[in-house]
């Protein structure tokens, strides 16, 4: 069973000396968490060197004039796959950005066992912002204060880049909580930066980092927000006090540094790891507290433009405005996009450069925000106006603010938009082309007298009880009966029509089939003459009924035939004496005769009622 | 023009028979006649909050007319309150389009409130010559002569077929005309600085402000609140106080 055990043991250990002769060469990368970024705002650069094996030494310094780089720490991350484990470790560095500009950060060595591996060279671009005036000294905290106490569980900080600002300026603020990263945190609550003559903006979502600050890690949560101040002084800022319960390790008498750990860095010295439990772990509820920060807030300089409403940062237009072909009177929309950084919930809608000739409707507006503190985005003016003349352009919309960096004000023009106006009725909003109405007086936009409203009537007039549409009342659905009805009978009289035609159709089908079969009969000459005049007589009745179809085939004698057929007094004569034959067979007895029918006499017979037609 | 409207009025006499009983002008003293008339010689007073509360009271009654939304109008134009009068002189053109002094007053009424109207889409301009009652009774026309043609001559397929698409044609307009910017969801805002709002909550993004007379087209109705077509194609909530439609239940 020893055998066994160890025999597993060794195997284990070859196969991860295999795997780490056979490992991937190493690879160097650097990232930026963002190559766009605003002064005064901080980005983040990554290293990672993966399948690095052995300890390596980072750049502590970076240097690029006009950018402030500080070395936070580094992170190890050990990935298992198949059996193929491999490595990584991230340094981790803050830039901050004293200026804008477009900065190159230059490639970085790093020596990994014999091999030197180079960071690729990465761009990162810094645009102007207002908390760029902080560019005369270090913007990172004057505030700073890393509370040492609670025996370094926790620090708090309150980063304001700038000491001083105008009224209305917005000035970011970052408040960071960092913990040990030994310890963990069970509650806290949002911090709050407190303090008499600014509003603070929400804050944030609190972003967590890990970092390593004089050699010790810690996880970071990082607030960000921005202040605004409402008047002139000095004002203090802060301190941001925090309050959290925290899970610590409780201290073990028993534990001691190892003898091969002069430096203190073997993770296993932790007490944590002595007892490895979470059960023993303790909590205790921490204070930490900033320092305070001065401002100085100054007034705005005199002499703001008219179309100034109170923002102040930096910002651009843009504007559009649709239809570009109306009627006197109709409304047109111009959308107003400012973008840039600043105090967009004190900005106002820019105005038309000339409001003559113009009516104004309310303006409404909509924030995108960029950021996550709403100090940077586009905010987007709808102006409805609508032209009381026949003018050619929508008139340059003008927007002033007051520029904290060039510390001046600064208006911006949109660009005139042309316009065609058609007609010259009096000044009506109406969208929709009403017909004027009899009483309009048609009078021209701004001279248009005040009109006044026609007489009272006072006759009530036709009464009616619905507003509903005819189609929705009974009424309509009533009338519907009399086209109804007379559909309804005029589809019993075509019933009635078609049933009579198909009898007629019937009863000729009938008439033709018995006179096709007489005439059969009459042709074969074998009949007895006392059959063949009755025979005879009997299809001249048929084709008599035939030919006109209201006649009963029964009661046709030779005078009907000789008239239905027009006869000549010839043939006429012919159908008589066939009739009379045939009554003298029928009347005097059979045998009577027989001898008088000769095959002329057939013969002649035949053709006389083949004749009839 | 003239025979338009000849043909109109043939349609109208035709099919508007029964219509004729509920709809009565003069004779015999009707009820709210007395309201009327007393409200009449308020307003000639100038006394105007009182000649609304009776033109009100008559409005409630049921018994309505033209001229009296007319006269309600005239009586809160007087009043100051515009958006009223705007809506109630669209009621009186609603049961009379036809009504020049209603449509002379409403301009006015327009033109002191600067309110907004619903733009009409191409095709509701195109039926504006013709109300939904008419199209509906072509319709109905179109429908008993393709039923009288097919009973009397069965195989005429093509008539057949131009006779449902007449029919379906003039439904449609009837549909576009009952459900369009000027149709059954047609409200007035009534108040003052009325905004439209993106949700249903006064502190959501304003997305128009409306002058008082301003026109919209309620197309959903949830608690306090309207979802509403806006002029200028948008759409947004409207607290459902600050609007009345133009059509009395």
């Amino acid at each position: 069973m020893l055998m066994a055990r160890r025999v597993l043991i060794l195997a284990l250990i070859a196969i991860v000396q295999m795997q780490s002769a056979f490992a991937d060469s190493p690879k160097i990368t650097a990232v930026l968490t963002s190559s766009d970024v605003v002064v005064g705002e901080t980005v983040q650069l990554q290293i990672q060197v993966d399948n690095a094996g052995t300890s390596l030494k980072p750049p502590r310094e970076i240097d690029v004039p006009g950018l402030q780089i500080h070395y936070t720490g580094e992170s190890t991350q050990m990935t298992m796959r198949n059996l193929s484990i491999s490595s990584s470790i991230t340094y981790n560095y803050t830039i901050l950005p004293e200026k804008s500009g477009t900065y190159k950060i230059p490639p970085q060595s790093i020596r990994v066992g014999k091999n030197n591996l180079q960071t690729p060279e990465l761009t990162l671009r810094v645009a102007d912002s207002p908390s760029a005036t902080a560019r005369a000294g270090s913007t990172r905290a004057p505030s700073s204060n890393t509370q040492a106490g609670e025996d370094k569980i926790a620090f708090a900080e309150l980063l304001v880049p700038k000491k001083t600002g105008y009224v209305g300026e917005m000035i970011p603020v970052v408040v960071r909580i960092g913990f040990n990263s030994r310890t963990r945190v069970a509650e806290m609550a949002p911090p709050q930066v407190n303090g008499q003559g600014f509003t603070v903006q929400k804050l944030g979502e609190g972003e967590r980092n890990l970092e390593n600050i004089d050699g010790r890690s810690y996880v970071v949560f990082n607030y960000k927000t921005a202040l605004s101040a409402a008047r002139v002084g000095n004002f203090q800022i802060g301190p941001v006090e925090q309050k959290a319960n925290v899970l610590v390790p409780r201290r073990s008498s028993g534990t001691r540094r190892k003898p091969f750990d002069p430096f203190n860095e073997d993770p296993f010295s932790d007490p944590f790891f002595a007892l490895p439990f979470g059960g023993l772990m303790e909590q205790h509820e921490i204070n930490v507290k900033s320092d305070p920060v001065s401002l100085e807030v100054k007034a705005l300089p005199a002499g703001a433009p008219p179309t100034f409403s109170g923002a102040v940062g930096s910002f651009s237009m843009t504007a559009e405005a649709n239809p570009k072909r109306v009627q006197v009177g109709d409304p047109i929309t111009i959308k107003a996009a400012i973008s840039g950084r600043g105090n967009f919930d004190r900005m106002n809608a820019p105005e038309l450069s000339d409001e003559r000739g113009w009516h104004k409707y309310p303006p409404s507006s909509n924030f995108k925000q960029d950021d996550d503190v709403g100090i940077s985005g586009t905010k987007t003016f709808e102006l409805v106006v609508s032209p009381n003349d026949k003018l050619t352009s929508v008139p340059p919309l003008a927007f002033s603010y007051f520029d904290p960096v060039k510390e001046k004000y600064v208006t911006l023009q949109s660009e005139a938009v042309p316009l065609i106006v058609e007609g010259n009725a009096p000044a009506n909003p109406a969208i929709a082309g009403a017909t004027p109405g009899p009483s309009a007086a048609p009078t021209s936009g701004r001279q248009q007298k005040a009109q006044d409203i026609l007489h009272q009537i006072n006759e009530r007039g036709k009464i009616v009880s619905s507003f509903a549409p005819f189609y929705a009342r009974k009424e309509f659905w009533l009338a519907q009966l009399l086209p109804l009805t007379f559909a309804l009978g005029l589809m019993g009289w075509k019933v009635q029509d078609v049933r009579a035609s198909n009898r007629a159709a019937l009863r000729a089908a009938q008439l033709q089939h018995e006179r096709d079969e007489l005439l059969r009969k009459l042709r074969r000459d074998q009949l007895a003459p006392r059959e063949y005049f009755s025979d005879a007589s009997r299809l001249v009745q048929l084709k008599t009924a035939l030919k006109q179809m209201n006649i009963e085939p029964a009661t046709v004698d030779a005078e009907t035939a000789a008239r239905v057929f027009d006869l000549n007094a010839e043939q006429s004569e012919r159908m008589r004496r066939l009739f009379a034959t045939r009554d003298e067979f029928r009347y005097s007895g059979a045998g009577n005769g027989e001898s008088a029918l000769s095959s002329d006499g057939r013969r002649e017979t035949l053709e006389l009622i083949e004749s009839l037609s | 023009m003239k025979l338009r409207a000849r043909f109109q009025i043939l349609v109208l006499l035709l099919f508007a028979l029964p219509s004729a009983e509920g709809a009565s002008s003069g004779g015999p003293r009707r009820t709210g006649d007395d309201l009327f008339a007393k409200a009449n010689t308020e307003f000639a007073a100038g006394n105007f909050k009182a000649a609304i509360a009776d033109y009100e009271a008559v409005v409630g009654s049921g018994d309505w007319s033209p001229n009296l939304f007319y006269d309600l109008g005239n009586a809160y134009f007087r009043d100051g309150d515009f958006g009223r009068a705007i809506l109630n002189y669209d009621r009186a053109l609603r049961l009379d389009r036809h009504h020049p002094e209603a449509d002379a007053n409403l301009r006015i009424a327009r033109d002191q409130t600067r309110s907004l109207e619903l733009a009409p889409s191409a095709l509701e301009r195109y039926l504006n010559f013709a109300t939904a009652d008419f199209f509906a009774v072509v319709a109905a026309i179109f429908f008993w002569l393709t039923i009288i043609l097919l009973i009397l001559r069965p195989g005429r397929a093509l008539w057949t077929v131009a006779g449902i698409f007449l029919i379906a044609i003039c439904g449609f307009a009837a549909y576009r005309s009952e459900n369009g910017s000027q149709g059954q969801g047609l409200a007035i805002v009534i108040a003052e600085n009325t905004e439209a709002r993106i949700a249903t909550v006064d502190s959501a993004r304003s997305v128009l402000a409306l002058p008082a007379g301003s026109e919209v087209l309620i197309l959903q109705e949830r608690g306090d609140w309207n979802y509403a077509a806006l002029p200028n194609d948008q759409r947004g909530w409207i607290a459902a106080s600050a609007v009345e439609k133009v059509r009395l239940l």
